[in-house]
């Protein structure tokens, strides 16, 4: 889905809370399970169901009444926004689509705090750096090839050496893996390169698989344009950029078979078009949030049902902190104070969401410092810029410094109404404390460009959910010149904190080490968060109900469609049935 | 054959002019397709990763060394890799090219038709309630931007009524051979079609209007009436066909109107043309399929304009004659 939507309502935490603790329960439950509250081992469970060859099973499911099935269709209608070519994962995609045909070893995402195994049958820290996979032996690819141990290796091989995957850091960075042995066909061991304790909570939760035999002699996976061939619930059997696509369910997948036959996914990119589509019928459900103007309509409306989803996102000003006066921590800590992110909830996103004063990893992913608190305070920041002599001295209400006013211009995407109007919010939120700011409008493709030519005092944008609930992103968001740019650009509070969180070999202390460096960032932050919006989704329950939301996914994805009780185990769901 | 020869370098040389300027161009509005595309907004990837990225795409040379290698591409028949699309420029263009012809191409020669007889009408009837009547309405239509009328439409003839679909060219999964194919591919034009008909009409309405009053004005057409020639041949065998000249002008004009017109109609009803291709591509600064596409508008283009201009010996036997006369 697009970074468009909203984000969570604080009711939404308790049942997440509900599903971490559940999960904690049931993992204790395991034979050598370990918690984040754990005191650290050097051997560590994620996860281990009894009957590797049964679907998954929650180990907290207390009996067959925790699931409830939405009942069966035969075929699916659903608008999705945008072409994203054939689904090959290094060339450009959308995770919603490549999570159908594709799986990962754990699920559902680095998103939760506790993934379940799924194509791994259990996962097992053996000491700081070495972690064993035991994979499940009842899986085949989409061809009907078996999945084995040599895929799990060559796949990480694959993306380790791809110039271009979205996974590539995630294997040689943050962690970095050396080298993936294959014990047998069904067990692997992750040998990293320092110490990795996230490896099974984060890394093999987001690693889709890829089959060995299909991939082996690509010399160029970026220029693949064949239809992919996964483990994943969906085969996708047809793709054109002119109409859009349609998956086929898997019958033979582990977790049994889907719940819906067929999708059809007609590419509507104008979402005006889209939710007409909507309502005359032609589509089921649109797989994007819809826009706050025609939610009361919808919820009216006896054939549509709109649902809040937690999508993990927000708009967020981004700051030049390698350009005065941005590179002084004070500064950016009164930029910081002076905002009133509340006013921006309810002028931009009209209050359906969270004022954003919890820091910059989304506050609903267990990876967020629990204690941070960052309130509007136009008051510090005024004492701040006095502090560094930034003073009104002609009393025309801008503060000049030797002699120059203060002014900064914030960037912003032209096609983006509600970007648009909360940066103009934010000039008059910087206008009173004293700076002087001024909106640029520019088309979205010079606003792409931004990032590497750092031609821009601040820019408003949309920071995704891999950016915003990642915590091994987070780090790498350190070193890429996203939030700082270590080592080129000093900062050794921060260096010195990515290196202990390199150092850390436990997930308590590895997680410690993340709530300290975001603290560090939120005293003096290079990315404001401005709202943390809701997500309406919306669909007609007449053809088919199953659709439940998944913690960062929202409604459509593969977790609406697999049989529930596999969805549950996997702890895919925000709300699991009861 | 001189005039003939003589037309198509003329056309060569245009599309020489319009092939440098449509290379580089693009260039010049900040941005870079791998950025856009590829660093979101996380900073997923390296600096490194991303010069490794705009290599693959021979993004990295420098411009004149681009523009080398593009005509070198050109005359290999191969137009690059879309940044975007992750595909041959050539394959993602031949694959809306049809939709386009389908949309454009029947718009064209629909708003041309109509626009012709009711502009001729009008000015047979100049003063009359059915004059000003055609005027006044092609001229309150004519002042509605196209994706209003294209809303306006879908609000009525999908959501009200539900005679057609609100969306796209083809029903995914639906019939793709025979009758049936036809049938649904036609039911899904009625709607943008009309739209980017009636968007467009207006200005074809009016300069036939204007030549059809023009020539009724001509002391040659009084001397024709004078001779008792009845008045529907003086209309259309006489009037008529001079008054088309300029409505023929504007025709190969009116195509690339039609192109960029088509852009927010594709848009309003998900219609995968080349308008919205191009719009596309134009916001993720996808340089080789922008070059590719800008290519195929400039040879529509050319070649209707070099048509037009041939056809006038059919329409006008005074070209005939002065072409004669020259060769």
């Amino acid at each position: 889905m697009r970074p468009t939507r909203r984000c969570p309502r604080a009711g939404r935490l308790v049942p997440m809370v509900l599903a971490v603790a559940t999960a904690l329960v049931a993992s204790g439950c395991s034979t050598s399970g370990q918690q984040p509250d754990d005191e650290p081992t050097a051997s560590t469970t994620v996860v281990a169901p009894a009957d590797s060859s049964a679907p998954p099973t929650s180990p907290s499911e207390p009996g067959p009444t925790t699931t409830t099935s939405p009942g069966t269709s035969e075929r699916l209608v659903v608008a999705f926004p945008s072409d994203e070519g054939p689904l090959n994962l290094f060339a450009q995609h959308e995770e919603a689509l490549t999570e159908l045909v594709y799986d990962k070893l754990l699920a559902p995402s680095p998103y939760v705090d506790q993934p379940q195994p799924w194509l791994a049958s259990s996962v097992e820290q053996l000491d700081p750096v070495t972690w064993e996979a035991r994979l499940r032996d009842d899986v085949t690819w989409h061809d009907g090839e078996p999945f084995t141990a040599a895929d799990v290796a060559f796949t990480v091989d694959l993306f380790k050496r791809s110039p271009s995957g979205r996974w590539t850091h995630h294997v040689t960075d943050t962690p970095r893996i050396d080298e993936v042995e294959v014990v047998d066909d069904t067990t692997v061991r992750f040998h990293c390169g320092y110490p990795c304790p996230f490896l099974g909570t984060v890394t093999l939760a987001d690693l889709p698989m890829l089959p060995e035999h299909v991939w082996s002699d690509v010399e160029d996976p970026q220029a693949v344009v064949d239809l992919p061939v996964g483990t994943g619930p969906y085969r996708l059997t047809s793709y054109d950029a002119t109409s859009g696509y349609v998956f086929e369910a898997n019958g033979d997948h582990f977790a049994g078979a889907p719940m819906v036959d067929e999708l059809v996914m007609p590419i509507i990119e104008d979402p005006a078009t889209a939710f007409t589509a909507l309502r005359t019928g032609e589509v089921d459900a649109v797989a994007r949030l819809v826009p706050p103007e025609l939610v009361e309509p919808f919820r009216a409306d006896p054939d549509i049902t709109v649902v809040d989803t937690s999508p993990l996102l927000f708009p967020e000003l981004r700051l030049n902190f390698g350009r005065p006066p941005f590179d002084q921590p004070e500064f950016r800590a009164a930029l910081s104070a002076a905002v009133d992110r509340q006013a921006l909830l309810d002028t931009v996103w009209l209050g359906q969401g969270r004022s954003a004063d919890q820091g910059y990893m989304h506050p609903d992913t267990p990876w967020a410092a629990p204690d941070l608190s960052t309130p509007t305070d136009p008051a510090a920041a005024e004492r701040l810029l006095d502090g560094l002599d930034m003073v009104d001295d002609d009393g025309d209400g801008v503060r000049e410094v030797d002699g120059a006013p203060v002014a900064f211009t914030i960037k912003v995407a032209a096609n983006e109404p509600t970007w648009i109007r909360a940066a103009e919010l934010l000039v008059e939120q910087f206008g009173a404390v004293g700076l002087e700011a001024s909106v640029e409008r520019l088309d979205p493709g010079a606003m792409g460009d931004l990032f590497s030519s750092r031609d821009f005092d601040s820019y408003v944008i949309g920071a995704p959910t891999h950016g915003v609930a990642d915590p091994t992103q987070f780090v790498m968001s350190q070193e890429s010149g996203y939030l700082w740019d270590l080592p080129e650009v000093p900062y050794p509070e921060m260096a010195d904190l990515v290196e202990q969180w390199r150092a850390s070999d436990t997930i308590e202390d590895r997680t410690d080490r993340l709530f300290e460096m975001e603290r560090l960032l939120e005293s003096a932050p290079t990315s404001i968060p401005l709202y943390y919006p809701n997500g309406p989704m919306a669909f007609r329950p007449g053809t088919w109900a199953g659709w439940v939301e998944s913690p960062g996914y929202g409604l459509f994805h593969k977790w609406s469609l697999v049989p529930r009780e596999a969805a549950v185990a996997a702890n895919a769901l925000v709300n699991p049935p009861e | 054959m001189r005039a003939v020869m003589s037309r198509v370098a003329q056309s060569l040389l245009v599309v020489i002019v319009a092939t440098t300027l449509n290379f580089a161009l693009p260039h010049l509005a900040p941005g870079d397709p791998v950025e856009y595309l590829y660093q979101g907004s996380a900073g997923s990837l390296t600096a490194e990763q991303l010069d490794d990225l705009r290599a693959g795409y021979g993004l990295d040379a420098s411009l004149p060394e681009q523009y080398v290698a593009y005509w070198g591409g050109l005359f290999r028949g191969d137009l690059g890799v879309s940044v975007q699309h992750n595909r041959p420029v050539v394959d993602v263009l031949l694959e809306r090219l049809p939709w386009t012809l389908l949309l454009v191409g029947t718009s064209t020669v629909i708003a041309a038709i109509v626009g012709t007889l009711a502009g001729a009408f009008a000015a047979w009837r100049r003063g009359s309630r059915g004059d000003v009547g055609l005027v006044t309405g092609v001229l309150v239509v004519d002042a509605m931007p196209g994706f209003w009328i294209g809303m306006v439409l879908v609000a009525v003839f999908a959501v009200q009524l539900g005679w057609f679909p609100s969306f796209g060219a083809a029903a995914l999964g639906g019939p793709t051979a025979g009758w049936a194919a036809v049938a649904a591919v036609a039911h899904r034009l009625v709607l943008p079609m009309t739209t980017l008909v009636l968007a467009t009409v207006g200005g074809t309405f009016l300069l036939a209007r204007g030549a059809m009053s023009t020539t009724l004005g001509e002391t040659w057409l009084a001397m024709a009436r004078a001779k008792g020639v009845p008045p529907r041949r003086l209309a259309t065998h006489h009037a008529l066909r001079n008054a088309l000249l300029p409505v023929a002008t504007t025709l190969g004009l009116n195509v690339a109107v039609m192109l960029s017109g088509a852009v927010v109609i594709e848009t309003v009803f998900a219609y995968p043309g080349l308008g919205s291709l191009v719009y596309d591509a134009t916001i993720a600064r996808d340089y080789p399929l922008l070059r590719g596409a800008f290519l195929l508008v400039t040879l529509g283009v050319v070649a209707t304009n070099a048509l037009v201009e041939l056809a006038y010996p059919l329409l006008d036997p005074r070209v005939r004659r002065t072409g004669r006369g020259r060769s």
